[in-house]
């Protein structure tokens, strides 16, 4: 470990209270883990910093040192395996957003890294602060939760693995527990019949937070029979949310033999929207309605073209 | 907070700094090692004023630790003329009235330089991307856009 703590404290091993001063630079996870493990609040896990500096620089954070990600080699790995796709937690958008693999997998989370804030951002923003941020707005939750994908936490009790679905439980929260870290994102490898599609509603095209986005994939058995089909949206509830009525009413049907509108009925009734400054409670159901029936025409006329529409609110 | 010890080659020179734990990028480099062409417009990621190349990447400078960088290598606008003379990118920013207040300029260079390094070609979609996190409350865009496409050459297919 690279231990940056200068004078008198410099060879502490332990951190605790008002001592844990300082900047910590683990190379393995099990060193990080065991860090976190001693460490009080006041100890943040940094990765790309763009939720944590924004935070500190609005004084909404009371920081007391960094545990700093950014040596552990393995989180920055994309793998593909033929079960299973795995994401580090410190692979940036820019990695996901240009990784051929990603690309070709996972069409749908490539295309909602590619359109996060900036390029700057994109550079240094990671998909693990995106998922342990849990904002509602995160453009990589609604994606991840429509292919499956699982999270892999780590703490001083071990390895364990929630299902994306599960993790989120409100605005910036999470059933994630004090000492622990998200090690890796698990994406079980689409079959080849999976088509999808990604589409993002905001005020402009850059430097937008989402008014409502939506993640859908469907996965087509032969005959083109829906075997999966998950319809995931973002900012219209406390959390991102799958609409599962369209997994029921779908499921085992051809899309040619859905009736798209009644399909965007359920989005309008299943989202739990606000009133905020992005858009009204009814604007969003409308535009949810609206945007699952144009993912399903697109998915059903292109075969799954990537749609990254922007529109005004 | 103590302090950090950091290496890190900055416009070609190489730097042992202490830093505080909670120093930004922005902050070393206007306040350390005076290289105020670096600007600090709204100090949370949104306008793009302080952008400098990390490692070969665009990156916000106000939202980057400097205790996170060592063994790094940035890059400034100060950077980019070599021996008193401007670099071609640069030098098309005057050509094509890309600047005018000028505040953005620094930030939009860095943007600029980032793109070119990686794609001497890129056509007005990957130049407009590449722009998608500098503000420019002056100039409209145009300028800037056209002067980037006066040192790419004929477009790509
Ligand atoms: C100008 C601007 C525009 C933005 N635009 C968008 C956008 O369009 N869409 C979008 O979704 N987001 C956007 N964001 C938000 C942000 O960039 C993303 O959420 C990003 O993915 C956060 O990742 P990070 O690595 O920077 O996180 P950090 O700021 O380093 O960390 C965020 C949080 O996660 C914790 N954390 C990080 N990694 C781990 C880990 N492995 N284990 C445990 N805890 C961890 C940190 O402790 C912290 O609480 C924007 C931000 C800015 C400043
Ligand atoms: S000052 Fe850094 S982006 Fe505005
Ligand atoms: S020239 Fe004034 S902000 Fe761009």
């Amino acid at each position: 470990m690279k231990r940056k703590l200068a004078g008198k404290q410099g060879n502490r091993p332990l951190i605790s209270g008002r001592d844990s001063n300082g900047y910590f630079l683990p190379e393995s996870l099990a060193e990080a883990v065991n860090l976190l493990g001693q460490a009080g609040e006041g100890l943040k896990v940094l990765a790309g910093g763009t939720d944590l500096l924004v935070d500190l620089y609005e004084r909404l954070i009371e920081v007391e040192g960094w545990l700093d990600l950014g040596l552990i080699p393995e989180l920055r790995e994309i793998k593909v395996r033929a079960e299973q796709i795995e994401i580090g937690a410190m692979v940036t958008h820019a990695q996901l957003e240009k990784s051929e693999n990603i690309k070709k997998t996972l069409p749908v989370l490539a295309a909602a890294a590619a359109e996060i804030g900036s390029p700057q951002i994109r550079n240094r923003g990671t998909i693990g602060g995106n998922v342990v941020t849990a904002s509602p707005a995160g453009d990589l939750l609604a994606p991840l939760i429509a292919y499956n994908a699982v999270l892999e936490l780590v703490g001083k009790d071990g390895v364990s693995r929630v299902p994306a679905g599960d993790f989120f439980c409100g605005p910036k929260q999470t059933i994630m527990k004090r000492g622990q870290l998200l090690s890796r994102v698990l994406i079980p490898r689409p079959s080849s019949g999976t088509i999808g599609c990604w589409i993002k509603i905001g005020k402009r095209k850059a430097l937008v937070i989402a008014s409502i986005s939506l993640a859908l994939v469907v996965r087509l058995a032969k005959g083109g029979v829906i075997a999966d089909i998950r319809a995931c949206f973002g900012a219209v509830a406390p959390t991102p949310l799958e609409i599962k009525a369209v997994r029921r009413l779908a499921g085992g049907k051809r899309l040619e033999q859905l009736d798209f509108s009644q399909v965007g009925e359920l989005a309008a009734a299943g989202i739990a929207p606000i009133d905020d400054l992005r858009g009204t409670a009814a604007y969003r159901r409308n535009v949810a309605r609206e945007l699952l029936i144009q993912a399903l025409e697109k998915v059903q006329s292109t075969g799954g073209e990537i749609i990254a529409d922007q529109a005004d609110c | 907070m103590e302090k950090v010890k950091v290496r890190l080659t900055v416009n070609g020179n190489s730097f042992c700094l202490e830093v505080g734990a909670k120093e930004r990028l922005l902050d070393t480099l206007r306040e350390q090692l005076r290289l105020t062409g670096v600007k600090e417009g709204c100090s949370i990621g949104e306008c793009g004023a302080c952008t400098v190349i990390l490692n070969g990447e665009a990156v916000n400078s106000c939202l980057v630790l400097t205790g996170q960088l060592d063994q790094s290598e940035v890059v400034t606008v100060e950077g980019l003329a070599q021996d008193g003379r401007l670099e071609p990118l640069q030098q098309a920013f005057i050509d094509h009235h890309a600047v005018q207040c000028g505040f953005c300029t620094p930030g939009m260079l860095m943007s600029a330089k980032a793109l070119l390094m990686k794609d001497p070609h890129p056509g007005r979609e990957q130049i407009k991307t590449a722009l998608e996190g500098n503000l420019c409350r002056c100039t409209g865009y145009q300028q800037i856009i056209e002067a980037i496409e006066s040192l790419t050459g004929p477009e790509r297919e």
